[in-house]
């Protein structure tokens, strides 16, 4: 049996199994994408549109990072703990096509987020989108990078171990790292840490083609992002075949 | 023949520079259409021994051959070959059992799949109740039932069955273990591992009984029975404590299990046994008794048992 029909129906069982949580955890998404953009501006007095700008842009990244790096080592955990990692692994298929149909279903998760947060930010303070053809390569990519450096750490790691670099994740991304605000506020070492972990070039990325006049990114972002994608699934492909 | 494994030893690390010996040298093979019982008790090392089979695990000596091809080389095609129940249960979260059954049968067999025998699988094990609900919300049964019709929708040559019964009620364990018969029919092999004695004689072709990662004995249930001794045993339900009760001096040896006790004895004392059981009831010792030729459960507790058993 070929590859094609294999992913079709590990997608399904899948999909099936996560179907009432995945409904959940995108409303929550799109609360938590909107109240990011909404929220931040009770926290700066008279913000300017720049400032907006940052914050709606910014939003997007936040909700990949929450997706790739937070709640998917929280699941992969959970699958570790009751026995269906277990399972998966004695699927007559390959592993990479397990992996391949989840992260289609945290991509699926994500989505609706990031466009309903984009147009109330629109809606509220046009803040001066001007999106370009990248946005969906861009995206692509980030989340791919998200998603799979999470995958990587939560199978190499235990599930408490894990759990814990994602509080850590969830609170650095939101408050120590230059997504919602511009790099050079942060104290230099932070600057140069930032500089190698992926979460600032997903920012730069994602700016870059949401408001394509306003931002630009670099080359160093892109290869920085492909670097950290590729460790992270690699990482994950390892682990699952290692016997 | 479907399974041949040679000599397969797996070691873990334990705490500090302590080794636990998982599987020690283990050898037996499976031929088609055979069901082969694997016995022992909890942490003998049945599960990390099927785990190899399946090419999760990779034995630190040894070969494990499947249908003559090396598991070491194409794990891969021992996944297909193999299907398994496992040992845990299958968390189906919003799955039913029908659509977890189904899914699990087209991404064994693909286009070639028949959602004729779901139903029949289904009808067999009486679960039409719960076919349609969400898996979350059904017993510890009706999941571990759903988990073994996964197992067996499209089996491999080789359906690993590890607990099939585990939380299953009485009734429906008996429709089970007819699926499981009709299986071989088909020239499917099984591997049967479970520590259920009694209902595993009854079910399998042959036998294996492992402890502490080594095989004790294997062979058919009359041979494994013969390796003990050809015994009798005495089967008591104790009305009080075993200590108010004298053991006769023919008790060849003894096990108690909560309230009943198991006096095992040469049948030459057949009618000595029977004079004292009648005795110990009417003086209100125990309230029933049963004779009975040595079982395969008595077998297996005098091989793995370590706290032997007072003789006289």
């Amino acid at each position: 049996m070929n590859i094609l029909s294999h992913y079709k129906y590990v997608f399904q069982m899948q999909f099936f199994r996560n179907s009432g949580f995945l409904v959940f955890m995108a409303l929550i998404q799109i609360l938590i994408s909107i109240g990011i953009v909404i929220g931040f501006t009770y926290l700066i007095p008279n913000p300017d549109t720049k400032t907006i700008l940052f914050l709606a842009t910014g939003a997007p990244t936040i909700i990949l990072i929450m997706t790739g790096l937070v709640i998917l080592p929280q699941q992969v955990g959970t699958s570790k703990s009751d026995g269906y990692m277990e399972f998966m692994r004695t699927w007559p298929v390959k592993r990479s096509v397990i992996l391949g149909a989840d992260t289609i279903l945290w991509l699926f998760i994500t989505v609706p987020s990031i466009v309903v947060s984009a147009i109330v930010a629109h809606l509220m303070f046009s803040p001066g989108y001007d999106i370009s053809w990248t946005v969906v390569p861009a995206l692509l990519m980030i989340a791919l990078t998200s998603i799979g450096v999470g995958y990587g750490f939560s199978y190499l790691l235990s599930p408490t171990t894990s759990l814990s670099i994602s509080q850590i994740v969830v609170f650095g991304a939101l408050m120590f790292s230059p997504v919602n605000f511009p790099m050079d506020r942060l104290p230099e070492w932070l600057q140069t840490l930032h500089e190698i972990l992926p979460i600032y070039s997903m920012a730069e990325v994602m700016r870059a083609s949401l408001a394509a006049s306003t931002f630009d990114a670099s080359i160093g972002n892109y290869i920085n992002l492909f670097i950290w994608c590729v460790l992270g699934y690699g990482g994950a492909v390892f682990i699952l075949n290692k016997n | 023949m479907i399974l041949d494994v040679q000599g397969v030893t797996k070691v873990f690390p334990g705490p500090g520079k302590s080794k636990k010996i998982a599987n020690d040298n283990i050898t037996f093979t499976i031929n088609e259409g055979e069901i082969f019982g694997l016995l022992g008790q909890n942490g003998a090392g049945k599960t990390t021994l099927v785990n190899q089979i399946l090419g999760l695990l990779t034995p630190d000596r040894g070969d494990i051959q499947l249908l003559g091809k090396s598991v070491l080389q194409s794990p891969t095609l021992a996944r297909s070959i193999c299907s398994v129940q496992p040992q845990s249960q299958v968390p189906l979260g919003f799955l039913t059992p029908k659509q977890a059954v189904s899914l699990i049968g087209k991404m064994r067999a693909g286009k070639k799949y028949d959602p004729k025998r779901l139903d029949m699988l289904f009808e067999a094990l009486d679960m039409g109740e719960w076919e349609n609900k969400e898996g979350q919300k059904l017993s510890g049964g009706a999941r571990r039932l759903a988990a073994f019709c996964m197992a067996v929708i499209v089996p491999g040559k080789l359906v690993i069955l590890d607990e099939p019964t585990n939380d299953v009620d009485p009734v429906r364990r008996r429709y089970l273990w007819q699926v499981i018969r009709d299986l071989t029919n088909d020239g499917t092999s099984v591997i049967l591992v479970t520590h259920n004695v009694v209902e595993a004689e009854r079910a399998v072709d042959r036998v294996a009984i492992i402890n502490e990662g080594k095989i004790l004995t294997q062979g058919t249930p009359t041979e494994v029975k013969g390796s003990v001794s050809n015994q009798m045993r005495l089967e008591l339900s104790l009305a009080k404590e075993l200590k108010e009760i004298d053991i006769p001096n023919w008790a060849l040896s003894t096990h108690q299990n909560g309230s009943r006790l198991f006096i095992s004895m040469d049948p030459s004392e057949v009618p000595a046994a029977i004079e004292w059981a009648k005795v110990q009831v009417d003086k209100g010792q125990c309230i029933d008794y049963s004779l009975s030729p040595s079982t395969i459960e008595d077998a297996y507790i005098e091989l793995t048992s370590k706290k032997e058993v007072v003789s006289s």
